[in-house]
């Protein structure tokens, strides 16, 4: 994977680092949306779902993620914007 | 028969009294469907990430069931018409599965609970721990053989 300089908005590497999905490699850890500590790392500050490009995550895992962590949005374990009142 | 799984948020600020009473009738419900009650996991009361109901804390409680999906309409239903609950999700866990294969899990979990509350050694725990280990390894594995298979096939 290259991205082209042109395009601007994140990396201007000609070769971008390849990552590994920690998912793949290490099978014990559970995509849970009852586990808000651990989906945690997977959002910004405001909120936002991060995008597998810059977390590494493999495309099955990162379809998970996004599920997990908008059940946890639906049930205030994790906010919709912002930070958490905590 | 499914086994679902349901997040509900108490109001944090309830009576121990009507608490008790409204997870009775929770409990009611699952038996009153003909349904199996899993596993009945109070979080306790954690502060939410945005507020519900002008509420910054909520009294978090995740049961897990296994029943039909009237089961379902009649529990949620029931949710809607009391003021107490404030928030509630639920989610499939499993296929249609018959329901013998839940009435040993419940009889598994009802085993560990036993275990863990009870700390005294009776002669009829060791059997129960032994039947409690051995189906926990058939349970468990399950979601690790699944990622093993997808880890060999991407490989």
């Amino acid at each position: 994977m290259y991205r082209k300089s042109q395009r601007g908005g994140g990396k201007a590497r000609f070769y971008q680092r390849r990552k590994i999905c920690r998912f793949c490699v290490d099978n014990e850890l559970a995509i849970d949306y009852k586990n808000p500590k651990a989906l945690r790392q997977f959002i910004t500050e405001r909120g936002k779902i991060i995008p597998r490009r810059i977390t590494g995550t493999c495309a099955k895992h990162q379809r998970q993620l996004t599920l997990a962590i908008k059940r946890s949005r639906q049930i205030a374990l994790l906010p919709f914007v912002g930070k958490p009142l905590y | 028969m499914r086994k679902y799984e349901t997040v509900f948020i108490a109001d944090p600020d309830l009576s121990d009294q009507a608490r008790a009473d409204l997870f009775d009738k929770v409990r009611n419900i699952i038996a009153n469907e003909k349904g199996i009650l899993l596993d009945f996991d109070e979080w306790g009361n954690k502060k939410l990430a945005y507020e519900v109901k002008k509420k910054q804390r909520g009294h978090y409680v995740c049961a897990t069931y296994a029943g039909t999906g009237d089961l379902v309409k009649e529990i949620e239903r029931n949710f809607r018409l009391t003021d107490d609950v404030m928030k509630f999700m639920t989610i499939v866990l499993s296929e249609d599965m018959p329901a013998e294969a839940f009435e040993q899990e419940a009889e598994e979990a009802a085993a560990r609970k036993a275990e863990e509350t009870e700390e005294t050694v009776s002669e009829d725990e060791p059997e129960n721990v032994e039947e409690a280990d051995a189906d926990q390894s058939d349970d468990e594995p399950l979601d690790e053989e699944a990622a093993a298979e997808t880890k060999e096939e991407t490989e």
